[in-house]
């Protein structure tokens, strides 16, 4: 009996080591980290839908652009909206632009303006639609007027994919909302594919689709100011979670951080928060949501923030602000799996 | 099998216990301490063996950190210096304007990522289980 038991033990610990059915690819799209696991398919299959849908990421990218033309003087989808913005006229778009403008026009007034996609202009004074980020002069009297022009996605009017703005000072920056815009795209891909297993990464949006082996799909979350996670979390089938954070996009001037997330109200970009992670529950929408709830919870002030996540049906997130203390809504912390020593606050 | 169970027997913990003297106990406590002292260090708190470096969407190269080197990458930025010293690895230098990657300082543990954006280059330390599928930075 006992080496009946020894055997059955080694051969437990000899199966473990087969080689998984997992395909991983790394890639740099939307000035970001790309990255794919696919579990379950053959590799040649499965890289061969990975590589599809980094050529739709690629490609979104390449419309979406907010500064980039396609090539010298043929400026993208978004560079040719902007124009027709600044200088008053009408233009045709394509339905699928037509739908994200709707969109992201509905998140900003669920928002109250705090997430705001028209502030192109300001990000662009910033410094931050360039593909390195150094530090700028700050021009208090243009950011004030820039602010007091007041764009809001609810000036564009939009009328069978023919669209125009009432206001000149509008230019569309679709950075907080195209990367989850294409994880709910590249989710919905894959599973018309058949695909049972995957998680996909766009520069820390992530999306599940079913799990890994006989398991959920494991997320680590990163400190913004060390170089490992603080904690793990189970991400089942069809969720998503996203963090906005001022550690990768920002500029150091006069001992200051400056972070690429701005205020549309002041004009200045937010200094009391590091990082905001949320968790969202699966919908047609996951992607975006990640992408999109994480702003408004960063810029709003500590009282506030429940608030602004309950406007989008949120109530799972985590915040960590300037004094890197760490604070999470109980039903996020029922699910966190902390690293080591990790002190935090529950959000009442 | 009838021997081997006998043999056992011959163990009776009461017949041990009464011979065994102070040193005894003391060693015996000192190695239950060692193993867990040990179980901590190696065990629990893995640290990795090697250190994957990516470069765009390719694996540049695997490395053990179980020496003194530094290496050179060339991404798509320029010559970024990767070091490699006594189980611990770190971005050196690097032409990004942030330094994000060089300011994450030493990695050693499992899991442990840096990467630099601007440059295309990542390095992620490698070992027996990895704590999570893919990181939400």
């Amino acid at each position: 009996m006992r080496y009946l038991a020894l055997s059955l033990s080694l051969l437990l610990l000899l199966s473990s080591c087969y080689k998984e059915p997992l395909y991983h690819s790394q890639s740099y799209v939307f000035g970001t980290l790309v990255d794919i696991s696919i579990y379950g398919e053959t590799d040649a299959r499965a890289r061969l839908l990975a590589n599809q849908v980094l050529k739709d990421f690629q490609n979104l990218h390449n419309r979406l652009h907010a500064w980039k033309p396609i090539s010298a003087g043929n400026p993208s989808e978004l560079g040719k909206l902007n124009a027709a913005f600044e200088h008053g006229r009408s233009i045709n778009i394509s339905p699928d632009l037509a739908f994200m403008l709707a969109d992201a026009t509905k998140l900003s007034v669920a928002s109250n303006g705090l997430f705001n996609p028209a502030i192109g202009h300001l990000i662009s004074t910033w410094g931050f639609q360039r593909d390195e980020f150094s530090a700028v002069n700050i021009d208090a009297e243009k950011i004030t007027a820039l602010v007091n022009d007041n764009p809001k996605m609810s000036d564009i009017v939009l009328k069978d994919n023919n669209v125009y703005s009432t206001n000149p000072a509008v230019k569309v920056d679709l950075g907080g909302y195209a990367k989850g815009y294409a994880l709910d795209f590249a989710a919905h891909y894959l599973r018309k594919e058949h695909v049972k297993n995957a998680l996909i990464n766009i520069g820390g949006n992530i999306i599940a689709i079913g799990q890994h082996g006989d398991q959920a799909w494991r997320v680590g979350i990163q400190h913004p100011r060390q170089p490992n996670a603080i904690a793990t979390l189970d991400l089942p089938d069809g969720w998503a979670i996203g963090t906005s954070g001022d550690y990768q996009r920002y500029f150091m001037s006069g001992g200051k951080r400056y972070c690429h997330i701005i205020d549309p109200r002041t004009g200045y970009p937010v200094s009391h928060t590091q990082s905001v992670t949320v968790l969202v529950p699966p919908s047609d929408h996951a992607g975006v949501l990640s992408d999109v709830v994480s702003k408004p919870i960063f810029i709003e002030t500590s009282d506030n923030r429940s608030k602004v996540a309950q406007a989008f049906g949120i109530n799972q997130f985590m915040v960590i602000d300037a004094q890197s203390t760490i604070l999470v809504s109980k039903t996020l912390a029922q699910k966190l799996h902390w690293i080591s020593g990790v002190k935090f606050s529950e959000i009442p | 099998m009838l021997n081997f169970q006998k043999y056992l027997k011959s163990f009776n913990p009461r017949l041990i216990a009464r011979h065994l003297l102070v040193g005894d106990w003391l060693t015996i406590l000192v190695s239950i301490l060692g193993v867990l002292y040990l179980f901590q260090i190696l065990w629990t708190n893995e640290h990795a063996a090697k250190v994957q470096i990516r470069l765009g969407d390719k694996i540049y190269a695997t490395y053990s950190l179980n020496q003194q080197r530094d290496i050179h990458v060339h991404g798509k930025l320029g010559d970024a210096v990767i070091s490699i010293s006594q189980g611990k690895v770190r971005f050196a230098k690097s032409p990004c304007t942030t330094q994000y990657c060089v300011h994450q300082g030493w990695l050693a543990r499992a899991g442990q990522v840096a990467i630099c954006i601007p440059n295309q280059i990542s390095l992620e330390l490698v070992g027996e289980a990895k704590p999570y599928d893919s990181l939400n930075y």
